[in-house]
């Protein structure tokens, strides 16, 4: 049973909510910005909205704090459930249509996907802390990427690259936290290893190399070394058979992710521009509404997934600086409260919290500086958008509900 | 099973990946903005600020008398800004039905001349009013589709000229590539021919630009403040040394006829008046000209795109006896006293050579042989003086080489010598023969107009020539500071005054003697010293040559007159010449003393 004195907010670390307060401000004076000079109606309404969502998002963070860990705890595998079946609703939905993200329910349009990013860490982390769990054995290790890659395939289907590999990208480090040992990390990432060198007769051949040392180093049974070698012979011959079914568009997302195929063209003028802006920021920047690239419309998505780029150019290196320490506050205090919790299950929350976080930083800001692909992630707390901005204060909810319940068991 | 490291190790092992991905990041920043930071500034500067050129106002042309010969005039010029027009096919094709261009046509256009997205590209010059209004009515459905004012070449003067003036068009891929035209894009207008191209870099002026911020949609934000706006110069006033009245009149006067005129200041190689018919409006030309007009010019069997004076080359019959006369003088192979006798004909072995006149001119000496241009007395001359001495002193003459007039593709004459008959003939396959013909100036021998003026100056001048000029000066129209080009007068070596002195006499009696040929060229008192030609051709009738100088005893002005097929050369070139003293000397007395 939930007792009414599961419901604290004291003991809180504030600190992590005064820092994204300061993000959220600057997020709107970019915001702001961007519609600065602008007739268009439109554009001047996203500030307005995206002040509203504000205050809807910090509602939803008061909640994610308030909320006991053992509701969640109960809940978690409910939440996953009705997340994946919203995810198939949105396929079946939209059944039909090029892009299928959205669902619409009357005046309301939302993005499971989205959503899909809290509740599959929770499922995640319950499934883990589970006492019983082994990460010494396959199966368990086998059914929690399962749990992670259902959603994953489901979003990949709609199609939302990008944000389908923010759920790839919190297997490894909440698997790992979780107790994870190196032999078994090897076992997950050598598919992937050999995925890359498929392509090529001799990569494949040195990777299968490369495994059969690993294998002579740690030793497991025999059955387990050939199932192992098996699996990852099979993965190589998949491969280039599933690769020549994907989008072209797709492909040419994951080779620029993998940094094998430059952008000359198409989607690099969002960068091109994006890195003009930047750099012509300068040291002190260009001043707030004065930037040449913002105010005159050469940035791409100014608002939304090139938000960064506005602040690069107006708050220059300074004003990005800036920003990068506001965001390296949240991520250290929530590896750092992921630590200190007591409760494994809060404290795989919260480290999964926290990589979605940083996942999306290190690749939104890596895109607009062109060091990362355009993927097509927002910027959390900076970037325009309604529900992205309440999925972040619900993760910001989720770690400062850890920090309170640190003590508990 | 034990983890392998404790929470503590991990929250290290995390925050440091943090540390690192973030430091990157950070270090990027810097490369970015502190590193790089100019270039980039650059870069969006150059985004943000669209430069216009403003072309400068091309250099009118005038006459010597200041009087305007080609002229300004605004005219509309249609382009299309490729960003806007490529969004919907409509645009082109509306365009491309008003401005009858085939929309593929317009679209290599665009592809060809584009510079940058919102830079305009011209897609037709000088649209008539009707046209412009027809896309004032659809401005609505031509978005991307501009048009500007430009000037147009306009000549109201009367003159026409077109051989000298040349026209203007768009610059060609070809020029692009000349070091010349660095900077200069397709659609510009440049100097195609005569001194629209000779005097392009004078004429051009220097093209200013204005700074204007533009939005990334390319719509004109505002005036730049923080760059200013550099004026475009004008471009340089050509005073010619032509003389409109005379110029007009020789226009007038050849009209029907295949030919031209040359008139010049002997005194200092200015040319009053250069006229080759027939010719063709300029003002064809100051607009695009359709492919019809083109081919009905190219093809046109009168050629009237050749400027006969400065490109063509003729046989210059009798006036080259000139040369012959001189080449025996200087060389004392005759002394003027030297007396031949003519029945009408010589022979040389078997064969029989003509005079013009097939009754004969009886004895004639020196002067009676200029003054009756007897073919018969200069075959002997030619006999003595041969083809060697013929040659060396058609050199001295420089009829080997162009007048280097300020016009471009001018012609150099040909003379042949014993290495060029060698060559066209093979060694020893030429007869003597051959020399009776040059010395008659038939032949082989081919010279331009211009040579031939030059001749007439040069003995004048008894020795002295000026380069041969159209322009007077260059007059800059913001200060009116005027700047001359140097001329020089240059002597002829190896031919002594008492040569001249005998030329002159035997070119006075050609047209004051009692028996001259060119006695048709006087006028009232006025003395003229010149030279008749009727030279023969395989295109049928002959050339009708006259050359010549006036006042003959302080001579002021030297001429060349040709009629192509016009028979004879005093008969018909010559009273051409009269018209010109009359006009000179008469006419426009007030006039001249001015300048």
């Amino acid at each position: 049973m939930i007792k009414f004195s599961d419901i604290k907010i004291t003991g809180a670390d504030y600190s992590i909510i005064f820092v994204v307060l300061t993000l959220i401000f600057i997020g709107l004076l970019a915001i702001y910005s961007v519609s600065y000079q602008v007739e268009s109606l439109a554009l001047k309404a996203n500030f307005t909205r995206q002040v509203l969502w504000f205050f809807i998002s910090v509602i939803f963070m008061f909640i994610a704090i308030l909320v006991p860990t053992k509701a969640l705890h109960a809940s978690a595998y409910g939440l996953y459930i009705i997340t994946i079946i919203l995810l198939v609703l949105t396929l079946v939905l939209n059944r039909g249509n090029v892009v299928a993200r959205w669902i619409t329910i009357g005046p309301i349009r939302f993005q499971p996907a989205e959503f899909a990013k809290i509740s599959i860490i929770i499922a995640l982390a319950r499934y883990l802390s589970h006492e019983k769990r082994n990460l010494s054995k396959l199966k368990d290790i086998a059914i929690a990427v399962g749990i992670v890659f259902l959603p994953f395939i489901l979003i990949v289907k709609q199609p939302d690259l990008g944000t389908a590999l923010v759920f790839l990208a919190i297997i490894l480090p909440v698997l790992f936290w979780a107790g994870l040992s190196s032999f078994f990390l090897f076992l997950i990432v050598a598919p992937f290893i050999v995925m890359i060198s498929s392509f090529n007769y001799y990569t494949y051949f040195l990777a299968m190399i490369l495994i059969a040392i690993v294998l002579f180093i740690f030793k497991p049974t025999i059955a387990r070394s050939i199932l192992i070698v098996v699996v990852n012979i099979i993965v190589g011959i998949l491969t280039p058979i599933l690769w020549s079914n994907l989008h072209e568009y797709q492909k040419h997302r994951i080779l620029t992710f993998l940094g094998m195929e430059m952008d000359p063209h198409g989607l690099s003028y969002q960068v091109i521009q994006s890195k003009v802006a930047i750099g012509s920021g300068g040291f002190w920047g260009k001043g707030l509404f004065k930037g040449t690239q913002t105010q005159l419309r050469f940035l791409p998505e100014q608002h939304t997934d090139f938000v960064f780029s506005v602040i690069g150019e107006e708050l220059g290196f300074i004003g990005s600086l800036f920003v990068m320490i506001l965001f390296f506050i949240i991520l250290l205090r929530g590896i750092y409260i992921a630590a200190k919790v007591r409760n494994k299950f809060s404290g795989l929350m919260v480290i999964g919290a926290t990589v979605i976080l940083g996942f999306h930083i290190i690749v939104n800001i890596g895109m607009t500086v062109g060091m990362m692909p355009v993927t097509g992630l927002p910027l959390p707390f900076l970037s325009y958008g309604g529900s992205f901005l309440v999925v972040c204060m619900i993760l910001i909810g989720i770690i400062i509900n850890a920090s309170i319940r640190r003590f508990n068991y | 099973m034990q983890p392998i490291m404790t929470l503590v190790r991990k929250q290290y092992l995390y925050s440091t990946s943090i540390v690192i991905l973030f430091l990157i990041l950070i270090t990027r920043f810097f490369y970015l903005q502190i590193y790089k930071q100019a270039q980039y500034f650059k870069a969006s500067e150059k985004n943000r600020i669209r430069e216009v050129v403003v072309e400068p106002t091309r250099g009118l042309i005038l006459d010597r008398n200041g009087e305007v010969l080609v002229d300004n005039h605004p005219s509309y010029s249609v382009y299309a800004i490729p960003f806007e027009v490529n969004k919907s096919d409509s645009v082109l094709n509306l365009a491309g039905q008003i401005l009858n261009i085939m929309p593929d046509e317009i679209r290599n256009i665009i592809k060809n001349g584009r510079t940058g997205r919102f830079t305009p590209i011209k897609l037709k010059r000088q649209i008539d009013f009707e046209t412009l209004s027809r896309i004032e009515e659809r401005r609505l459905d031509l978005p991307g589709i501009i048009y500007k004012i430009e000037p147009r070449r306009y000549y109201h003067s009367g003159v026409r000229a077109p051989h000298i003036f040349g026209y203007l068009g768009e610059i060609t891929k070809e020029e692009l590539n000349q070091a010349e035209f660095k900077g200069f894009y397709l659609g510009n207008i440049v100097g195609k021919k005569g001194l629209e191209k000779f005097y392009e870099n004078e004429l051009r002026g220097m093209r200013g630009y204005q700074y204007i911020e533009v939005d990334a949609l390319g719509r004109e934000i505002r005036k730049v403040t923080d760059k200013p706006e550099i004026l475009s110069l004008p471009g340089k006033n050509l005073y010619l040394t032509i003389d409109a009245k005379l110029q007009l009149l020789l226009e007038a006067r050849l009209d029907t006829l295949r030919g031209g005129a040359v008139v010049i200041d002997c005194t200092n190689g200015d040319v009053l008046a250069l006229v080759s018919k027939p010719d063709y409006d300029p003002d064809i030309f100051s607009k695009p000209i359709s492919s019809e007009s083109w081919k009905d010019l190219v093809n046109d069997p009168d050629t009237p795109l050749y400027d006969r004076m400065v490109q063509s080359l003729y046989p210059p019959g009798s006036t080259y006896k000139l040369v012959l006369a001189a080449a025996a003088l200087e060389l004392g192979i005759v002394k003027p006293d030297w007396k031949a006798f003519c029945p009408g004909y010589t022979w040389l072995g078997y064969r029989k050579y003509d005079c013009w006149n097939l009754a004969g001119h009886g004895e004639l000496d020196f002067l009676g042989a200029i003054e009756q241009s007897c073919n018969v007395y200069f075959y002997k001359l030619g006999l003595k003086v041969g083809l060697d001495n013929w040659a060396k002193f058609s050199k001295l003459f420089l009829f080997d080489k162009p007048t280097n007039i300020d016009l471009i593709d001018e012609k150099s004459g040909l003379v042949p010598d014993r290495d060029y008959l060698d060559n066209q003939f093979g060694e020893g396959g030429w007869s003597r023969g051959m020399i009776l013909n040059l010395s008659i100036g038939q032949g082989d021998l081919l010279v331009t107009p211009l040579q031939m003026v030059r001749l007439a100056m040069i003995i004048a001048n008894e020795g002295v020539y000026y380069q041969l000029h159209l322009l007077n000066y260059l007059e800059d129209p913001i200060d009116g500071t005027r700047k001359w080009p140097s001329i020089d007068s240059i002597r002829i070596s190896g031919i002594s005054q008492h040569t001249y002195k005998i030329l002159k006499q035997g070119m006075y009696r050609v047209c004051q003697g009692e028996h001259g040929t060119g006695r048709a060229a006087t006028y009232r008192n006025i003395a003229i010293a010149g030279k008749t030609g009727t030279a023969e051709n395989p295109h049928g009738e002959a050339h009708a040559w006259f050359i010549g100088y006036a006042p003959a005893n302080k001579p002021k002005i030297a001429f060349c007159i040709l009629v192509e097929n016009g028979g004879s050369g005093g008969k018909v070139a010559a009273p051409i010449a009269r018209e010109i003293i009359k006009y000179y000397f008469f006419t426009s007395k007030v006039n001249r003393d001015k300048i």
